[in-house]
């Protein structure tokens, strides 16, 4: 056996090893997937994957702006999902998120209330489909979805009845300029304010979720309720941390949205739409770590900006890179298949080996 | 008099959007009965009411455009089964990865057929029968015998009685010579052509054409009917009723209402009356206890 080989055997490298394999297959298998979908619709497959995968890397302010919203977003599925919950709710609570905190900045012209305002909103919404799911036992996934789609009309009502700007009545009235978050300029490189910010919320999950006792609280009941509950901990007071937490973040996702980016609401919430359910993905992408979730928000923003400019390019519908995170979601709920695959490499390995 | 002939047009709308809620809660009750969870439903309903629409638009062939939309159900519900069976992937991961893909897949489709970001062209619909001075159609009362007759599959026959087994304790069913995973793909396959008959059924019958937010979340509300009935499929008719019932009054009240912008506003009304009627009955509902668990051979 190699040095490297009785390395492996050790659990965590190896874990490490597969987790690494895990999202590299993934990826593959959905880049095969779409390169072949562009060429069964007739476009040239090559140009389009380099669109798709490299177009979002002329803006590298847009990538990660867009990578701030899906990861915090992230964040909101992550954090409940350790807790055994499936927060696919993470839209609703950041519709509500730029909603609350776009009313807050016209009313109160304050940022920082604002922004909190917005997290509240996420926050309390998170909390009532957790008190749903432990008090009257209404699954988790149903309530989130109910509640997306409401607030996705109320939204709607909202910002085409009541707050328009007149004169440009498809969008809400804009965010004061007191309370929009800028620009800060690293050696000539202008770069949304948001991206930073985004970074300290991902410390602050950090933080709480393995230095904390609620974090060790939403950990150990997550992986396992009965263990947890031997060790006087309570699992349902942990869904309701978790949600909250969850709701948090995505409240926040709306209010760095809109405070910090668009300044307003459209009245098809066209800057938002989408992005609750992208955080799933880069959730699942980043092993549901704060600091995996940088990297996979990252990676989801460059897919759907690649989608964006292979549209532009190739008149490409972008929504190739839609599909493409739909496999790799599906491809992600497979850990066993690629430790299946592995073994049976190893096993293939060793007999002709002859060691075994 | 005038209120009267509106409470009978609001049962007959109700009726009208029952058919997709009633037919994916019937077969997500088959699955769920296995031991599957298949939150895939929505993403079954888009791209089934795709396919439909697009045999229909070019064949005009109604009773392929039908099948094509079960046959979608099923190589999706296959691909789902695998996924959950033998492959023992995390099943509600896969079924949000499944809706994600048809959304893509859905406008991809659109874009490159018709040209449109939308909508596609209207096309020929089923052909409704006349009912107390108001069209209906034949999938109402198919879509109801359909569910009575899983309810007797599942109650009142061997075959049903494995079925459940696999849900109820896997162990145990393996024990009594059943094949689990195999029992367990095969109802994810059936259940999943009925939600693919009740995607057809948006498409080529009731709206008659595909618009990209065709589904609207139906297949969610289809889930909770699902624990609504409490895994029960004539259950699940009334619990159709009653959520189909929310959806015609959205649609009655903003065509009564005359005010566009209200519009939005009824339309929260089948996610509200949703949540509202399972918060009050979810308390009482018994899951098969070997839901969602992937089920592990020795």
């Amino acid at each position: 056996m190699s040095k490297l080989g009785s390395l492996l055997r050790g659990w965590r490298l190896s874990e490490y090893l597969v987790i690494i394999i895990e999202v590299c297959g993934s990826i593959a298998l959905g880049i095969g997937i779409a390169t072949s979908l562009l060429y069964v619709l007739g476009f040239d497959p090559g140009k389009g994957m380099a669109l798709l995968l490299g177009g979002g890397f002329t803006d590298p302010d847009y990538l990660l702006s867009r990578a701030t919203f899906i990861m915090m977003t992230g964040l909101a599925f992550s954090i409940p999902l350790m807790a055994g919950l499936f927060n696919i709710g993470g839209e609703g609570q950041m519709y509500v998120g730029g909603l609350v905190s776009l009313l807050t900045a016209i009313y109160t012209g304050n940022l920082l209330l604002a922004l909190i305002a917005g997290g509240a909103a996420g926050l309390a919404l998170g909390l009532f489909i957790a008190a749903l799911r432990v008090y009257r036992g209404v699954n988790e996934v149903i309530s989130s979805i109910m509640l997306n789609w409401t607030l996705y009309y109320l939204t709607i009502y909202l910002i085409t009845n009541t707050f328009y700007d007149p004169l440009a009545p498809h969008e809400s009235i804009k965010v004061p300029l007191s309370a929009r978050l800028g620009f800060i300029s690293i050696n000539g490189f202008k770069l949304h304010v948001i991206f930073p910010i985004s970074l300290v919320f991902i410390l602050l999950a950090y933080y709480v979720l393995y230095h904390t006792k609620i974090g060790f609280e939403i950990r150990a009941s997550g992986l396992s309720p009965k263990a947890a509950k031997y060790a006087s901990l309570n699992p349902e007071r942990a869904m309701i941390y978790a949600m909250c937490l969850g709701g948090f973040f995505g409240g926040v996702a709306g209010a760095l949205n809109v405070l910090g980016f668009t300044y307003y609401i459209d009245t098809l919430l066209t800057t938002m739409y989408g992005m609750g359910f992208d955080g799933i993905g880069v959730a699942l992408m980043g092993r549901g770590h704060p600091i995996g979730i940088v990297f996979s928000s990252i990676f989801f923003s460059m897919l759907i900006i690649g989608g964006q400019s292979m549209q532009m390019a190739l008149n490409a519908p972008k929504e190739v890179a839609d599909a493409l995170s739909g496999i790799i979601i599906m491809a992600l709920a497979l850990p066993y298949a690629y430790r299946m695959v592995l073994s049976y490499l190893r096993a293939r390995r060793l007999i002709s080996r002859g060691s075994y | 008099m005038e209120v009267i002939e509106s409470i009978v047009d609001l049962v007959f709308l109700a009726l009208t959007s029952m058919v997709p809620l009633l037919l994916g809660a019937t077969g997500e009750i088959i699955t769920e009965r296995s031991g599957i969870v298949n939150i895939g439903i929505e993403g079954i309903f888009l791209l089934s009411a795709l396919t439909s629409t697009i045999i229909d638009y070019f064949t005009g062939n109604l009773i392929l455009a039908l099948l094509t939309g079960i046959l979608t159900g099923m190589i999706i519900g296959l691909l789902h089964g695998l996924i959950s069976t033998y492959l023992r992937g995390d099943q509600i991961v896969a079924g949000v990865g499944l809706n994600v893909f048809a959304y893509g897949i859905s406008v991809i489709a659109l874009v490159t057929i018709w040209g449109t970001f939308g909508n596609s062209p209207s096309v020929l619909t089923i052909p409704k029968f006349k009912i107390f001075g108001h069209a209906l159609s034949p999938l109402v009362p198919i879509s109801m015998v359909i569910a009575t007759t899983v309810w007797y599959f599942l109650y009142r026959t061997g075959l049903g009685l494995r079925l459940r087994a696999c849900g109820e304790d896997p162990k145990a069913a393996e024990a009594m010579g059943i094949n689990v995973l195999r029992t367990r793909l095969l109802a994810t396959v059936i259940g999943a052509s009925l939600a693919g008959l009740g995607g057809s059924y948006l498409s080529i019958d009731w709206v008659g054409q595909f618009t990209k937010e065709i589904s609207a979340g139906r297949g969610f509300i289809a889930l909770a009917n699902v624990a609504f009935s409490n895994w029960n499929p004539l259950m699940a008719i009334l619990g159709a009723f009653i959520f189909g019932f929310f959806d015609a009054l959205a649609i009655h009240l903003s065509i009564v209402s005359l005010q566009p912008a209200l519009a939005y506003l009824f339309k929260t009304i089948p996610y509200l009356g949703t949540l509202a009627v399972v918060s009050i009955f979810f308390k009482r509902t018994r899951i098969p206890p070997a839901l969602g668990k992937p089920y592990i051979k020795e």
